[in-house]
């Protein structure tokens, strides 16, 4: 067939005229600039779900807990230091009354952070094993993935976004909120002593919540390529993150297995590298026995090329056959 | 109707082919211009699902007009359509869209793809979903505004784009999905039954659309079932059959070829006996009845259309003959493709 179109190099393009667009002299952007886009509609389509505001309402709560919470040590320590409170009739010494909330180490401390990424972490993983279908799945499942691969983006492209958007929902939940504690205790206490010395712990959020970011955007994007449902996906979840919990502290703290053995905890070695990050020192975690944080390190790294080995996979056979 | 000159390209040597051939230019003379590279080329293309094999060496070249793409259920032309996408990857051969590889992502920026799914996000409305594809074409949120109301307006959806894609009808569905395969004004336009659902009104103005966007440059490469349809849009087809292009030009180029099957002549005549008796005696005339029906005349079958027409031509001179009407009864794509597929030729 060679029914030659006219020189479009010396004609304006007339198909603007037909269907009346504007003349646009522009250059489009490339596919990075496509995966913001990605990201953000599948963002918009996850916080259409209710189910989502009520996690993030929870997410919400545990938030508003340790910013109160940490307000109200500073206030008991400055205020009530040397007085006991009657509770129930019976005198309680201060130290007995903030004996449960020292335990969350409210004090902006490197702990702070850690403890509270790790509880704002149980409602962040809820949230993507139910957001993987919304993400990914559906798009596979019901076959509207040629919509965006007929677009001009690679496959790659495709994951990025997704893990982009996976990105967006964890800085709303985990990331913000650590910062905006940071922010809390440096006003609380001496401000321009605490940001300058305490600097390197708003560096250790970003890093924890990237190793998250790295580590979960993967799992979610590569188990939603191969389960596509939400219930497998949840079961799945639950698998990688709930059961391997309860063995490790099982086989650790019942049994008295070596600490290696928690490293089949996958939330433990993200707590771990979290904790790195902001520069713990090791002999404070709790619970005490922990393996080295190179391991836990190394566990997540595994994962995480696991998940990338599996994408590349099947991101080179990404065929849309219906 | 967009001109469809047709040369058959179907299983033609490859550029590279001809490339080798060329003689060497000369150091001193200036380089001749270099020819584009064709808008969609197919090089001895070969796709196995597994052990069936769906997609059989086809070799296909388009540069502009309209391309109906017709063939029987599992023929291969969803197949093809993906592939001229970057949707599939070859199993063997090549696909290209102007020299670059269908499936590098910078060959998309030439093409719109119109698929036969229609599985959107619900949630969505028709404007927010081609506003999206909008922006992942590239183009900045402006842009992206005014493309997504030009698109929409063009395909009659503008009033009715805000409501949720869950409640659009089929016909509604399918003008978003044309929509946002216009967004980016590609040079090859990808249409996997595209008219599938439409309702008639909606169905001439997309006709009308085709058309338009074809005498303008555009190439179209339409998957229909619907014959009737495609005819009025184009003559030019490319018919497959078992995974093999079994055919591809205008239909009365490919009804040329077909000279096991003689042509059907309805020829009417006040005085159909003498007239048979004349044609009889052309060599090209197989066999001769009188027609049925009110008006007098004479069905000829004849091989070699060509020749038996300049016969018939010298014949009617000579001989002072009155002919009212001559139609061919199975040149149509049904009959055409009756004969190359087997059976009726339903599709």
């Amino acid at each position: 067939m060679t029914n030659q179109p006219p020189n479009t190099d010396t004609m304006p393009a007339q198909t603007d005229t037909l269907l009346r667009y504007r003349p646009w002299r522009g250059t489009p952007h490339g596919p990075l600039f496509a995966t913001l886009a990605m990201a953000r509609v599948s963002l918009r389509l996850l916080l259409r779900r209710r189910l989502m505001w009520g996690l993030f309402a929870l997410g919400l709560l545990v938030f508003f807990f340790f910013f109160y919470a940490q307000y109200l040590m500073v206030w008991i320590e400055t205020q009530l230091r040397t007085e006991t409170v009657r509770f129930a009739g019976v005198p309680v010494t201060i130290d007995n009354l903030t004996r449960f909330l020292k335990r969350l180490a409210l004090d902006g401390s490197v702990h702070t952070f850690g403890n509270f990424i790790w509880f704002q972490g149980y409602v962040l993983v809820i949230a993507l094993a139910l957001a993987g279908s919304v993400l990914v799945g559906n798009d596979f499942y019901y076959g509207s993935l040629p919509f965006y691969l007929a677009k001009p983006i690679g496959r790659w492209h495709y994951i990025l976004g997704k893990c982009l958007a996976i990105g967006g929902l964890m800085t709303l939940l985990v990331t913000f909120p650590a910062i905006l504690l940071w922010i809390e205790a440096g006003l609380l206490y001496d401000w321009k002593s605490y940001y300058f010395d305490n600097f390197d712990l708003l560096v250790g959020i970003v890093g924890y919540s990237l190793v998250l970011l790295v580590t979960l955007s993967l799992l979610v994007v590569a188990t939603a390529v191969w389960l596509r449902r939400t219930v497998p996906l949840v079961l799945v979840w639950m698998g990688v993150f709930v059961y391997p919990q309860l063995l490790s502290t099982l086989l650790v703290d019942g049994l008295n297995f070596p600490d290696e053995w928690r490293l089949i905890d996958l939330w433990n070695n993200l707590y771990l590298c979290g904790l790195w990050c902001l520069q713990a020192d090791p002999a404070t975690i709790r619970p005490p026995g922990q393996p080295e944080f190179w391991q836990a390190g190394l566990v997540v790294a595994g994962v995480c090329a696991a998940s990338l080995l599996y994408l590349r996979r099947r991101v080179q056979a990404v065929e849309i056959v219906t | 109707m967009p001109p469809a000159d047709t040369s058959l390209a179907a299983n033609a040597p490859s550029g590279a082919e001809g490339a080798r051939r060329a003689p060497l230019p000369s150091p001193t003379a200036a380089p001749p211009p270099t020819p584009d590279p064709p808008l969609l080329l197919f090089e001895q293309v070969s796709k196995w699902y597994g052990t069936v094999l769906a997609l059989n060496q086809v070799t296909l070249e388009l540069t502009g007009g309209i391309t109906g793409l017709v063939g029987a259920n599992g023929a291969g032309k969803s197949t093809l359509l993906r592939m001229a996408n970057g949707q599939l990857k070859p199993t063997l051969g090549r696909v290209t869209i102007r020299g670059l590889d269908a499936w590098d992502w910078r060959a998309r920026r030439r093409v719109g793809y119109c698929p036969d799914l229609d599985a959107f996000y619900e949630d969505l409305s028709g404007r927010q979903f081609v506003w999206t594809l909008a922006r992942l074409c590239g183009y900045t949120r402006a842009e992206a505004t005014e493309r997504t109301e030009r698109v929409l307006e063009r395909v009659g959806m503008r009033e009715r784009a805000n409501r949720t894609l869950r409640g659009y009808s089929k016909g509604m569905r399918q003008r978003i999905k044309l929509a946002q395969a216009l967004l980016h004004d590609p040079e090859l336009l990808i249409l996997d039954e595209p008219l599938s659902g439409i309702d008639p009104i909606g169905r001439q103005e997309l006709l009308e659309l085709f058309q338009q966007l074809a005498s303008q440059g555009k190439c179209l490469l339409i998957s229909s079932h619907e014959l009737e349809a495609l005819e009025k849009l184009t003559n030019h087809v490319a018919i497959m059959a078992r995974g093999r292009i079994a055919a591809v030009g205008t239909l009365r180029q490919i009804r040329d070829l077909l000279e096991d099957y003689p042509l059907s002549v309805r020829i009417d005549v006040d005085q159909p006996r003498e007239l048979a008796r004349a044609v009889l005696a052309l060599a090209e005339v197989q066999a001769v009845s009188l027609a049925s029906g009110d008006t007098p005349g004479l069905v000829v079958q004849a091989r070699h259309p060509k020749r038996f027409f300049q016969a018939f031509g010298r014949l009617v001179v000579e001989q002072h003959v009155e002919v009212h009407r001559v139609e061919p009864l199975d040149e149509s794509a049904h009959a055409i493709l009756g004969y190359l597929l087997g059976g009726s030729g339903r599709t």
